[in-house]
């Protein structure tokens, strides 16, 4: 065997055990590949050209072609409308016109992001608490609604007006985490079961209140609230004639993502929740509350999804309505998937939520230049998901022998644990 | 290990705590029966007149005709009310060791009936005078018939200890089959069989992940949903979209067992129905009484409750996870199939979380296949009416009845009432020595 090449190996292999990014990597290059797979089988002009093989072997390059210049075009134009367009940005760098086109497919990539960071940040609290909050969207809801009454109701100066919007954001999101978070640790009612039903009890709320005197817009017959008021709007971070959307909600995700590190690396609650989390009857015998923690945790992350429920609500659409964080629109299930992409670490999350917001927004402009539904973008993110849920799968795929999978915490052991 | 149960906890006296239990069940039936009397009952002006009728609309083999029957609203919803009353006292006073969650349903049954006949009272405000009893069971018959499939789907495997919260996601998958497989072979037959190759397809998805990797059973499960709820929605429209010959959205034609079908009432409920409804019947039977009085069920419980005596006098705890969980999600991919049959076209995102609604009855019944088949009942008649109520112009939103399996499910789990306990080894990974 060369020389090189074992080298080669030598160094593949301890690039490989070092870390479970690693994992994480492959995972994603899996998704992207079953990503392509679905494109091909499913796009006729790609099919129609396949078929020209059973006429002539020539017909193998056309069909080659016409399959990578449609893959290609796909993932190149998700790229770009969700990073960077490099002609636009050549342009903008050269002439020092047009920025603000060059810079919105990141911008929006960020807009998307802002809510998913703060929301993926609460689910992963409380997986590392080994609690699974699959309620995070109906958190969030509520939070929205909250958020919305704060922001259409009352009329305050901005400097009172947004803090108190965020605020009823939070507590909105609390009252929803609070119901599991008490149930479980008084009655033993599985986290799961009964977040998940919230999550629908929810919905309907929300329609229900939208239909109510009080939120719904004057003069209207259908599901959909009054606008925020210009103080309780989290305003464009470039101000609103730059056609930017990402707004000073991106610094709140920031200070979610530091604060959380701090919580669980520096302070003591946080100690406790981590303990709780690697073991629970470690946690017993040491003294610590198991039911206070668990109720502490559902209101740290409920609160954190109502804030993304209220941020969501606030950057962009600046009003609620019966289709809000509904469907696919739904960041508190994305979250979850966010958050074991990220392992549940801080700075993991925000990296991972980047990640997936760049997927929907590229997803958005893919459907838009070349037909093929966006919808892809969630396929794609699911099957990463279900790869890093599996890592041993990743491993026997690319054969990554000694590869640590620092495996993502199983938080649930299913319905009688 | 995960034994964390110690002798100790247990020795606080459960009867007790059964009695209590009991004892607000019947308290929260009392109360709902006040309700009914006070409030629909007195509520109502006392010259209202309810109006019942029987004949369903759009069935070609209708019933032997009965008459509309007129009822005054406040006597009706009065003795409605104190029969609920009566039955929460003696759920209080008797605290009976059987039978209490079926009384609790039939309460609940009662309230539903209670509020159509206050709904349809003229002089009131609702534009339509009567309410046509029949049509309304017909309606609630296929959402329930859909649940039931999804539940016994859900007790089929978590009984064998695999958590399939995927219901909703093989429901997506068997519609979406299904209605391409109908659209081309205009066969009903082959579309219930392609559905249940695709539900089963999720089913080994689910179990390959979770016998062989280890991986959360529900993390798999809800990403599965995520997964074929999007996955659906991009194929409409890059397949079907283009090429509508695929989804031309045929439903299933009823099939009358003769005489049968002409009894009023039940008659078009249970003997007029696709040939999915009695695939269900069937399946109900042959599940109840396979998991309790064969040798097969018996094995399966045992996998679930104690993998590790199960697998020390010889069981292949695996092999039966596969089998459990792969018929598990067949089921439930026709169950799709059925949805898809009565509604037409393919649509994506139009099972609208029904598939949680048979995890909730799964729960609600116990894990136990007449269980999951009463509660989903209860769920089908309260999901039918949260849908159709609007007409009554009831002053009542029909969010809160939409909320109704929903919050019942969650005070079930949390034993404020009642009581339910999953199989010991549900959702617990296991490793072979």
């Amino acid at each position: 065997m060369p020389r090189a090449f074992t080298q080669f190996a030598n160094a593949w292999v301890r690039l490989t055990s070092k870390s479970p990014i690693v994992v994480t990597f492959f995972a994603i290059v899996l998704g992207l590949l079953i990503g392509a797979l679905i494109i091909i089988t499913t796009t006729p002009a790609v099919l129609v050209s396949w078929r020209g093989l059973f006429h002539s072997w020539g017909g193998l390059g056309h069909a080659l072609k016409v399959t990578f210049d449609n893959v290609g075009s796909a993932y190149r134009d998700m790229f770009s409308g969700s990073v960077v367009n490099p002609p636009e940005f050549w342009h903008a760098l050269t002439t020092g016109k047009n920025w603000n086109q060059a810079l919105t497919p990141i911008s929006e990539t960020l807009t998307y992001a802002t809510p998913l960071i703060i929301a993926s940040i609460g689910v992963g609290l409380a997986f590392q608490t080994g609690i699974f909050n699959i309620g995070a969207n109906g958190q969030a809801i509520l939070g929205g609604i909250a958020g919305a009454s704060v922001a259409t109701l009352i009329h305050l100066p901005m400097i009172l007006h947004l803090p108190l919007t965020m605020l009823a954001g939070i507590a909105g999101g609390m009252i929803a985490g609070s119901i599991p978070g008490l149930l479980k640790a008084f009655t033993g009612a599985h986290e799961v079961i009964v977040t998940l039903m919230l999550n629908y009890v929810v919905a309907l709320f929300l329609i229900f209140s939208l239909l109510s005197t009080a939120l719904q817009r004057p003069n209207q017959s259908n599901d959909i609230s009054r606008n925020f008021d210009p103080s309780a709007q989290l305003a464009p971070l470039f101000g609103t004639a730059s056609g930017l959307r990402v707004s000073w909600g991106i610094f709140i995700a920031l200070a979610v993502v530091v604060f959380a590190w701090w919580f669980l690396d520096r302070s003591s609650l946080g100690f406790d929740f981590r303990v709780t989390g690697a073991n629970p009857n470690a946690a017993r015998a040491s003294g610590i509350n198991a039911k206070a923690v668990i109720v502490m945790v559902f209101l740290l992350s409920g609160g954190l999804a109502g804030l993304a429920g209220v941020v969501q609500a606030s950057s962009t659409t600046h009003l609620i309505d019966g289709g809000f964080l509904i469907g696919n629109a739904g960041i508190g299930f994305t979250a979850i998937t966010v958050a074991l992409l990220g392992r549940n670490r801080p700075m993991g999350i925000l990296w991972a939520s980047l990640l997936f917001a760049a997927l929907g927004v590229g997803g958005r402009a893919m459907q838009a230049s070349t037909g093929i539904p966006l919808d892809l973008a969630t396929v794609i993110q699911s099957a990463i998901v279900l790869f890093v849920a599996t890592p041993v799968l990743v491993k026997e795929i690319f054969r990554l022998h000694t590869a640590q999978t620092g495996a993502v915490q199983l938080a649930t052991k299913g319905w009688s644990s | 290990m995960s034994v964390t149960e110690s002798p100790t906890t247990v020795a606080i006296s459960p009867r007790a705590a059964a009695n209590t239990r009991t004892r607000v069940i019947g308290l929260l039936m009392a109360v709902i029966g006040l309700i009914t009397t006070f409030i629909f009952g007195m509520g109502s002006v006392g010259s209202a007149k309810s109006s019942l009728t029987f004949t369903p609309v759009n069935l070609q083999s209708a019933p032997w005709h009965l008459g509309a029957l007129t009822l005054s609203t406040r006597l009706c919803d009065v003795i409605i009310g104190l029969l609920m009353i009566a039955l929460g006292v003696e759920v209080v006073v008797r605290h009976p060791a059987k039978g209490v969650m079926a009384r609790f349903g039939l309460v609940a049954v009662l309230f539903f009936l209670a509020l159509l006949v206050w709904a349809a009272r003229s002089p009131g405000p609702s534009q339509v005078p009567f309410i046509n009893l029949t049509s309304i069971l017909i309606g609630s018959s296929t959402l329930a018939m859909v649940l039931i499939f999804g539940s016994l789907s859900g007790v089929m495997c978590e009984r064998a200890g695999v958590v399939n919260i995927a219901i909703e996601g093989q429901f997506i998958g068997g519609a979406f089959l299904g209605s391409m497989i109908v659209s081309t072979t205009h066969s009903f037959i082959y579309a219930a069989l392609a559905g249940a190759v695709m539900g089963g397809l999720l089913g080994l998805i689910l179990a390959f992940l979770a016998l062989r990797y280890l991986s959360d059973q529900i993390i798999v499960g809800v990403v599965l949903v995520t997964m074929l709820g999007s996955l659906s929605s991009y194929l409409n429209l890059q397949v079907l979209t283009p090429y509508p010959q695929y989804n031309t959205g045929h439903t299933a034609p009823n099939l009358a067992i003769p005489l049968l079908s002409k009894i009023p009432i039940l008659g078009p409920v249970f003997f007029n129905q696709t040939g999915f409804f009695y695939v269900m019947l069937v399946l109900v039977v042959v599940i109840s009484f396979g998991l309790f009085k064969t040798r097969w069920g018996l094995r399966v419980r045992a996998v679930g409750e104690h993998p590790e005596a199960a697998s020390s006098v010889g069981i292949n705890v695996i092999r039966t996870r596969y089998t459990s969980v792969i018929m598990g999600g067949a089921i439930a991919g026709i169950g799709g199939v059925a949805f898809m049959a009565a509604q037409g076209q393919f649509q994506p995102g139009y099972t609208s979380g029904l598939g949680y609604i048979a995890l909730a009855a799964l729960i609600f019944g116990r894990w136990r296949p007449s269980g999951a088949v009463v509660a989903s009942v209860l769920f089908g008649i309260s999901v039918y009416l949260a849908d159709n109520l609007q007409t009554y112009q009831i002053p009542v939103p029909t969010e809160v009845l939409g909320m109704f399996p929903y919050l019942i499910t969650i005070a079930v789990v949390s034993g404020l009432i009642g009581r339910v306990r999953p199989p010991a080894a549900d959702g617990q990974p296991y490793q072979r020595d």
